[in-house]
């Protein structure tokens, strides 16, 4: 049998149906603990509910604020020294091993930390966001700009261009390119860094919801919460994407 | 333009050592050689992106003045063909709007007319090729340098590029050093060719003057009675140097 490509989302889709219904029917069967395992009708009750009161709003915007917070820092940051170590060797000597020892450790160990130097409020979530984000990204830049195109260099010195116009022309455009390439990746660890920042010591956020369902057993918040946060990242995928194809239309 | 007992080398590998040449006013000079000989070196050092050991570059322009054109087109992926063209114009102070008007018009002498906003992703090896060339001439150099540019091309759009730059250099009065290892390319193109020997330690062993008149049409110019003579001969030098090389190996 072949299958048809253009068909896979119907496949897909009818797939994640079977299981929705094997779960519920599981459920209602009593085969499952509902202190455990919650039925998805259940998980979605308590997502409305969640809309329903209004109360998700403050926490989905306190992981928001973190999450783009940390990640337009960090992205920000990481280029800056990226290129700044790039070009400049004795700045590469002093950043290359603090990058890579944070590079090596998981960073999320960090949290406890930033909440002691910065409180249980935005600050700490935003540093821990911006810290896994800036780290990636800097990698990114680092190891990007040693690989630039020397044709290209050699073109623009050729043509007249300066140093300014090597960075403006060359090295800002090929970054551009390689930062997009892990945004995705960036993403997800901005939204992480929020989550379990949150987690650590928080009073609003998904991240304090969850571990708010978890010291009150409720199972259903907390699958919801994983969906909505799931919801909340693919739709900021898509954004990006769209970013990204105006941005990388050349290519 | 004169290039003195140059001497180059990477590292321990002397590549040149004493080559010497010249390009008169208004000449079309092309460097014939083995392949790996060091012919590019002896470019990049007249344009200053290679550091002689030992030797004089006297370009006998500013360094503004001379052009080099790449065996790949060495186009910013990210700019289109007008930004590409306009880029030099900028380095050298030109307001923005001049130079792309500027581009648009270079664009359009070298057949581009209507291509302008493509990237060059989306244009053919032949195109791309012609905005490098629009983007060195536009900065109106005196001194045009070419490595190779026209290898990659297939035998129609090369002929038709290279008659094209014909005209144009024969136009401005724009001074060629050529560096290629197609020995027709050169005699049908230049009034003088040197030959460079085997590396390492090549050195200019012999030049040709080429008796073809000008304005030159590169098919006409091979039925010249000057041209088979020519070709021969150069030949002949070129294979004894490559195997005298051969001969030194063995």
């Amino acid at each position: 049998m072949t299958l048809n490509p253009s068909y896979a989302w119907v496949r897909q889709f009818a797939a994640l149906a079977v299981l929705l219904i094997v779960w519920e029917a599981a459920g209602y069967a009593g085969m499952l603990n509902p202190l455990y395992m919650p039925t998805p009708s259940a998980i979605g009750r308590a997502l409305a509910d969640l809309f329903g009161s209004g109360s998700i709003w403050t926490h989905l915007e306190a992981t928001f604020g973190a999450a783009l917070g940390g990640l337009v820092l960090g992205i920000v940051v990481g280029v800056i020294l990226g290129v700044l170590a790039a070009l400049i060797p004795v700045i590469a000597e002093l950043l290359e091993p603090v990058m890579t020892l944070l590079n090596a450790i998981p960073r999320v160990i960090l949290a406890p930390l930033f909440v002691i130097w910065l409180g249980i409020g935005l600050a700490s979530k935003v540093a821990l966001s911006f810290i896994l984000v800036a780290v990636l990204i800097f990698f990114t830049v680092f190891t990007g700009i040693r690989q630039v195109d020397r044709r290209l260099v050699e073109r623009i010195i050729t043509l007249g261009g300066n140093r300014w116009a090597l960075v403006r022309h060359v090295y800002l455009p090929a970054v551009t390119a390689w930062v997009l390439g892990s945004l995705k990746v960036a993403i997800g660890f901005a939204f992480t860094g929020a989550c379990v920042g949150e987690f650590v010591a928080a009073s609003r956020g998904l991240g304090y919801l969850l571990s708010f369902a978890q010291s009150t057993y409720n199972s259903a918040l907390m699958m919801a919460l994983v969906f909505l946060i799931m919801v909340v990242v693919l739709l900021i995928f898509a954004i990006s994407g769209r970013l990204e194809k105006w941005l990388l239309r050349w290519n | 333009m004169r290039v003195r007992d140059l001497s180059i080398s990477y590292g321990a590998e002397p590549v040149l050592e004493g080559a010497s040449l010249e390009v008169g006013a208004g000449q079309f000079v092309s460097l014939v050689g083995p392949s790996g000989s060091g012919k590019s070196s002896l470019l990049r050092a007249v344009i200053g992106l290679q550091k002689p050991l030992a030797g004089t570059v006297d370009t006998e322009v500013a360094p503004n003045e001379i052009g080099i054109l790449f065996q790949d087109d060495a186009l910013l992926p990210w700019r289109t063909a007008r930004d590409n063209v306009a880029l030099g114009l900028g380095f050298h102070g030109m307001e923005r709007q001049a130079a792309l008007v500027e581009a648009d018009a270079w664009l359009a002498r070298l057949g581009l007319a209507g291509f302008e906003h493509r990237f060059p992703r989306h244009l053919s090896g032949g195109q791309r090729k012609r905005v490098a060339l629009a983007q060195v001439l536009a900065m109106r150099p005196k001194l045009l340098l070419m490595d190779e540019p026209f290898a990659s091309l297939d035998a129609i759009v090369r002929a038709r590029i290279i008659q094209d730059v014909v005209a144009l250099v024969e136009k401005e009065r724009i001074n060629v050093l050529l560096v290629t290892h197609d020995l027709e390319e050169a005699l049908g193109l230049s009034d003088v060719v040197y030959l460079l020997s085997q590396g390492p330690r090549a050195r200019v062993t012999q030049s040709y003057q080429v008796p073809i008149p000008r304005p030159r049409d590169i098919v006409q110019a091979r039925l010249h009675p000057a041209f088979a003579p020519l070709y021969e001969k150069l030949w002949s030098d070129l294979s004894r140097e490559v195997s005298r090389e051969a001969a030194e190996a063995a």
